[in-house]
């Protein structure tokens, strides 16, 4: 490998890490490299700091102190009085904010956006998203042209910003995006859809009827119109507001809390309501001197005696289709060999996708998934999908898509997977229906797994400042037990620090339990001091909780 | 508003004001040196060190106490640059204001936020694969083994688009920083 990509990359490792790459005091790399290390500090600047642990300001004054005066400094001096201040100047504000809820129930103005929703059809409106700094300086980010319906279908012409031309359209079989600066359309499969567009009146919605809670902190007036301020705290997340017209009972704007100095306000100037999006909208249509880029593997197909043909393999079907779901097409991938059936729910909130191939190379479950089985074969179940194993392996067309989920196992020379936006429960009865046997999820009660012979100390306080930190964004490793196993390990091996790349690879690590709640890694190296490490989430047993190391077998 | 009752001279008081300043001060600083520097071990040894200097200056009277926090950014500043200035001597004799013409003196929100327009606007030119490398890599901080195995692909294959990614990066960077009016960028 190039030396210098190795550098830039263990430079990265380095920083990720949180400590200080030997670049930083060590003599210089060529020019090259020491711009791309600033380029690197520069893009991870988008991140929040990691900030200091433990009681910062207070072991850093007596440390400053200790410096100072040349003795060593002690622990537990008094308190300084900011935080008494700031404690109160909270309270106030809560107080102050309490006093201006208005009389209307928040329950009944997310009640009242639902019903309102429930009696459109699709909408056309211009949409315009600004972005705020800390200083109160506000930036037109772009400005969008949107028609959109209540099946999932889309049309965006951006008019102003960076967006400015570029029209993406998502119809229900395709979605596409049109590039005039590029003279370029490309062409992606419809679902699942990782970007759709932001502010969709349905999704905003339904995270307000799905929020912790929601509170109306006022009225204001939004492009003309008199509208409720809702301040929404999310399961997760720093709250946000909407605010919605008092007339249409709809959302008119929302406004972002304040991260990386920066806010979005995104806003409907105008907003009207009708029955259908224009048809010639949705139809694609490459202009002259422009490229179609097809970048949809799937061709559809008309009958499964047609997939068989392509495939040279007959596709399973459900027995049943299950309740509320209808048959909505086949694809075929020709390129990895694969058949997906899709159904729709009938109101056509959720897609579920059977996909199905030939079973290649051995089954390995994805270490953030729950360890199940489907008719007694190994199975692994996402929610959401983390990791693209398998026949799911598509490039990111799945992963990271927040609401997806997914089943995957193998039965009798066939791989096949269930993959949608329908509850975990729905899908399981695609499963079910597909092979006739029954998903069976592992137990997730007290100690479900065998003990761990050494037994580690976990300081719980730490561990939920820790829950804190990732939902924050930081360190996204802690929610998977094969890293956090690793970096266990590694510091057995190395408890001076890790320098450089892990002493252990991550492939050297292999979870062979996991319900959810508990997992069990087995190292396979046979040079390291340890032989199984147990984790748990001690915080959260969801996919956003953090796994910590509670116990070890040592190596014989 | 820190406040620092200078009459009472007696050591007392002395330690409850680093503890007042520290505390007053600290997150503003830090995150300050954690932009430049990028990683918390080295931001916590500058921020330690910028105070003990500071402090000894504020001692000897020569900083209004009601300019902590722009005081402690200069010391810190001139710290980071006394540093790494002195990396590149033991060096090729590299000019660092000429190599890093993306490290930004960012003196505030307001230019923290362009800087981040900036680099997402950027972000954005790259090809999907180089984007995707970038934010696993340092925006998300995955390893080069989970993010090969998230996007399918070798490991060395990530590094090598990684390394293109950041070079196209930087260029679109300097490109976009030389068409801007203003100051140019550099410590």
């Amino acid at each position: 490998m190039d030396g210098n990509e190795k550098k830039l990359s263990e430079y990265i490792d380095r920083l990720n890490a949180e400590r200080q790459p030997e670049q930083h005091g060590a003599p210089g790399d060529s020019p090259e490299l020491e711009r791309l290390y600033s380029t690197v500090r520069l893009v991870r600047s988008l991140r929040e700091p990691a900030l200091p642990k433990g009681d910062y300001p207070k072991e850093l004054a007596a440390a400053v102190r200790s410096r100072q005066t040349g003795k060593g400094y002690q622990k537990g001096k008094k308190r300084v009085w900011l935080g008494g201040l700031a404690g109160m100047a909270a309270v106030l504000v809560i107080a102050v904010m309490l006093s201006s809820i208005l009389p209307l129930g928040n329950v009944d103005v997310v009640h009242a956006m639902e019903e309102a929703f429930r009696g459109i059809k699709a909408y056309h409106g211009i949409l315009e998203i600004v972005t705020s700094n800390a200083q109160g300086q506000q930036n037109l980010r772009t400005k969008l042209e949107v028609w959109a319906d209540k099946e999932g279908r889309y049309y965006i012409r951006g008019l102003e910003g960076w967006q400015k031309d570029i029209i993406t359209v998502n119809n229900g079989g395709s979605k596409w995006q049109v590039r005039p600066d590029r003279r370029e359309v490309n062409v992606f499969p419809a679902f699942p859809d990782a970007y759709r567009f932001i502010f969709e009146l349905g999704n905003e919605i339904e995270q307000a009827k799905n929020a912790l809670s929601t509170s109306v902190v006022g009225e204001d007036t939004i492009a003309g119109r008199k509208t409720d301020v809702l301040e929404v705290t999310p399961k997760g997340g720093a709250p946000y507001r909407i605010w919605v017209d008092k007339e249409t009972r709809l959302p008119l704007q929302k406004q972002s809390a304040m991260q990386n100095a920066l806010q979005s306000t995104v806003t409907y100037t105008s907003i009207n309501f009708g029955d259908v999006i224009p048809g010639e909208l949705l139809v694609l249509e490459v202009p002259d001197g422009y490229s179609e880029i097809d970048k949809n593997p799937e061709q559809f197909v008309n009958s499964m005696t047609e997939a068989a043909e392509a495939l040279g393999f007959a596709p399973k079907v459900p027995g049943e289709v299950p309740a509320g779901f209808d048959p909505e097409g086949v694809a075929i991938v020709p390129d990895t060999g694969l058949v997906k059936l899709y159904y729709i729910a009938g109101d056509r909130k959720a897609k579920v996708v059977v996909v199905q191939g030939k079973a290649d190379g051995e089954f390995k479950r994805a270490s953030t998934s729950i360890f199940a089985q489907v008719n007694g074969s190994p199975a692994e179940v996402q929610s959401p999908v983390g990791e693209e194993h398998g026949i799911l392996r598509s490039g990111g067309q799945y992963a990271g898509i927040a609401g997806i989920s997914s089943i995957r196992w193998r039965q009798d020379g066939y791989e096949y997977a269930v993959i949608g936006d329908a509850p975990l429960e729905q899908m399981a009865d695609f499963a079910e229906g597909l092979v006739g046997g029954a998903l069976e999820m592992p137990s997730t009660g007290q100690q479900s797994f065998a003990r761990s012979a050494i037994e580690v100390p976990v300081d719980l306080e730490m561990e939920e400042n820790e829950q804190k930190s990732v939902d924050a964004g930081h360190s996204p490793w802690r929610l998977d037990p094969v890293y956090v196993a690793q970096v266990f390990v590694s510091l057995e091996i190395s408890p001076e620090g890790i320098v450089g790349e892990y002493p252990i690879e991550y492939e050297e690590l292999e979870v062979i339990e996991n319900n959810g709640a508990e997992a069990v890694v087995k190292v396979t190296d046979d040079n390291t001091p340890i032989e199984k490490v147990f984790l748990k989430r001690l915080v959260r047993q969801d996919s956003t909780g953090i796994w910590t190391v509670v116990g070890y077998d040592p190596a014989n | 508003m820190l406040r620092i009752n200078k009459s009472k001279n007696s050591k007392q008081c002395h330690e409850a004001s680093i503890e007042e300043i520290c505390s007053e001060t600290w997150e503003i600083l830090y995150r300050y040196v954690y932009f430049k520097v990028q990683n918390r071990e080295e931001a916590e040894d500058i921020t330690q060190e910028a105070y003990v200097k500071a402090l000894s200056r504020w001692q000897q009277g020569a900083v209004r106490p009601d300019n902590h926090a722009a005081y402690l950014k200069t010391t810190a500043l001139n710290i980071i640059r006394d540093r790494w200035r002195k990396t590149k001597r033991k060096g090729a004799e590299v000019d660092l204001e000429a190599v890093n013409p993306l490290d930004i003196a960012v003196e505030g929100p307001a230019e923290t936020s362009n800087l981040r327009m900036m680099v997402d606007d950027a972000l954005k030119k790259l090809a999907e694969d180089q984007r995707r490398v970038i934010d696993l890599r340092i925006i998300k901080g995955f390893s080069v083994a989970r993010t090969a195995e998230m996007m399918g692909k070798k490991e060395s294959t990530v590094r090598v688009i990684q390394y293109r990614a950041l070079k196209a990066l930087a260029d679109i960077l300097e490109e976009n920083s030389e068409s801007r009016e203003g100051p140019k960028y550099g410590w």
